[in-house]
């Protein structure tokens, strides 16, 4: 079933996708680091290059969530915040309009763990 | 007025406490090293910040509760919350981020100058000096002499449970591991004599594990490091070679050692230069000969589970030797 070009059962992906791409980033960050740092501390530029990428991946994961999420939102249609009534609108445009908060959270939180990786040059 | 009165006398009586910490030998806000100064640089920038918003927000709230109330628009409380609530934080938050994770590897330096190795015991510090090219260190304790202006390498480990090596006038802390070594580098810019702390609680007398470090300017560094070397001084009075006499034939000798003597104990904290030292067992005692009489005699009466025993068997006279004769290693 289809409402507005976005089918309701996927709607709720919208919600919790960028959070998720977020965490993944993480713990693929995180983790590369420590392995990497183990193994071949020499090599902590390549290290960087790979964290720049794994984050615009994400980053660009996380726009296109946010793009979609801006959509099903649908803010610029009637620009209202109030989506609490019982119909299928009203729940729709409240998990659009939650998953691109969520969405933008997630951007800063992107950024924010791969900061280290702009300032800190070395493992050690 | 009477109200007044008591008002002033609590202020008056709670002030000085509270200002004490902005001074003194042991504190964040009295730097006297590199490091230590960017982090209270950080510190005050933040508190000045956290102030104004602090006024700003309160302001804020009088403004739409009680002088201009339901005038706003819903664009503008819009703009409010979006640039105040989200774009103002995340750039703030960010730019604090930039600025402490800029400096982190400044911090993380390797010292160019003078090696050293610390090892946290209970409750005391192994201290080794590594000059340049040395085979074997220079073995000290409890005291950490570093020069000025030059950034020192410290090399950290524990004996057998994990303590924490921070001298808050000269830079953050660092813990220390039983089994492995981790590192930090120091830069002193103030001569002067800094205390410093264990800060992870490592048993019952972590709160007397402490030292003072001393910072001297690079020639005198150099000048103390080659009197550290050498063995220690002879006893200089008849009172001294007696406290001597007693500190061989009580058995000190099979856990301190006192360079150029049989003593060579490595159990605990090395004595070759005790006397030198500006504080007596980790920074809980001033270099006197009363407390080093009332360390001997029962040190566990001054540091709760001390590994030393009592020697309480020793009398007036030979405890005042015995401290004669510690106090003239200098």
């Amino acid at each position: 079933m289809s409402v507005f070009g976005i089918e309701r059962s996927r709607s709720l992906w919208h919600l919790i996708l960028a959070p998720t791409i977020w965490a993944i980033h993480f713990c693929v960050t995180y983790g590369m680091t420590a392995i990497w740092c183990e193994r071949a501390p020499a090599a902590s530029g390549d290290l960087r290059l790979w964290i720049l990428i794994v984050t615009a991946v994400a980053l660009a994961m996380i726009l296109g969530v946010a793009w979609r999420a801006w959509r099903q939102w649908d803010y610029t249609d009637d620009y209202d915040y109030e989506h609490d009534g019982p119909t299928i609108e009203d729940r729709r445009e409240f998990l659009g309009h939650a998953g691109f908060l969520l969405a933008v959270v997630s951007v800063i939180g992107v950024i924010y763990v791969a900061l280290p990786a702009a300032f800190v040059g070395s493992c050690g | 007025m009477r109200r007044r009165t008591w008002q002033r006398r609590g202020a008056s009586l709670l002030l000085p406490g509270l200002l004490a910490g902005c001074s003194g030998v042991q504190s964040i806000l009295a730097p006297a090293g590199t490091d230590a100064a960017f982090l209270s640089n950080l510190f005050w920038v933040m508190l000045a910040g956290a102030v104004v918003l602090w006024f700003f927000m309160n302001g804020l709230m009088v403004y739409v509760w009680r002088v201009n109330v339901g005038h706003m628009s819903s664009r503008k409380a819009e703009a409010l919350i979006i640039g105040g609530g989200i774009v103002f934080p995340t750039v703030v938050i960010g730019v604090l981020l930039s600025v402490a994770l800029n400096a982190m590897p400044d911090m993380r330096a390797e010292g160019t100058g003078t090696r050293l190795k610390v090892t946290g015991e209970q409750w005391w510090w192994r201290v080794e000096y590594w000059p340049e090219g040395a085979e074997a260190p220079i073995v000290s304790a409890n005291e950490i002499v570093l020069p000025a202006n030059s950034r020192s390498e410290i090399g950290l480990t524990a004996d057998k449970v994990i303590h924490s090596f921070w001298v808050p006038a000269l830079g953050g802390k660092t813990d220390m591991f039983p089994g492995r070594e981790t590192r930090m580098s120091l830069e002193p810019l103030k001569p002067g004599t800094y205390r410093g702390q264990c800060t992870e609680f490592c048993g019952e007398s972590h709160a007397w594990m402490a030292f003072n470090t001393v910072v001297l300017p690079q020639d005198e560094y150099d000048a103390w490091l080659d009197a550290q070397a050498e063995p220690a001084a002879a006893p200089a009075s008849e009172s001294a070679e007696r406290g001597q006499a007693v500190f061989l034939s009580e058995g000190c000798g099979a856990c301190h050692a006192v360079r150029g003597t049989a003593a060579a104990g490595k159990v605990g904290p090395d004595l070759t230069h005790l006397g030198a030292r500006t504080s007596l067992a980790a920074g809980t005692l001033p270099m006197t000969q009363d407390a080093l009489v009332r360390w001997v005699r029962d040190a566990k009466a001054v540091k709760p589970g001390a590994e030393m025993p009592a020697y309480d068997h020793l009398t007036e006279d030979e405890l005042s030797d015995l401290a004669a004769y510690l106090e003239g290693l200098t």
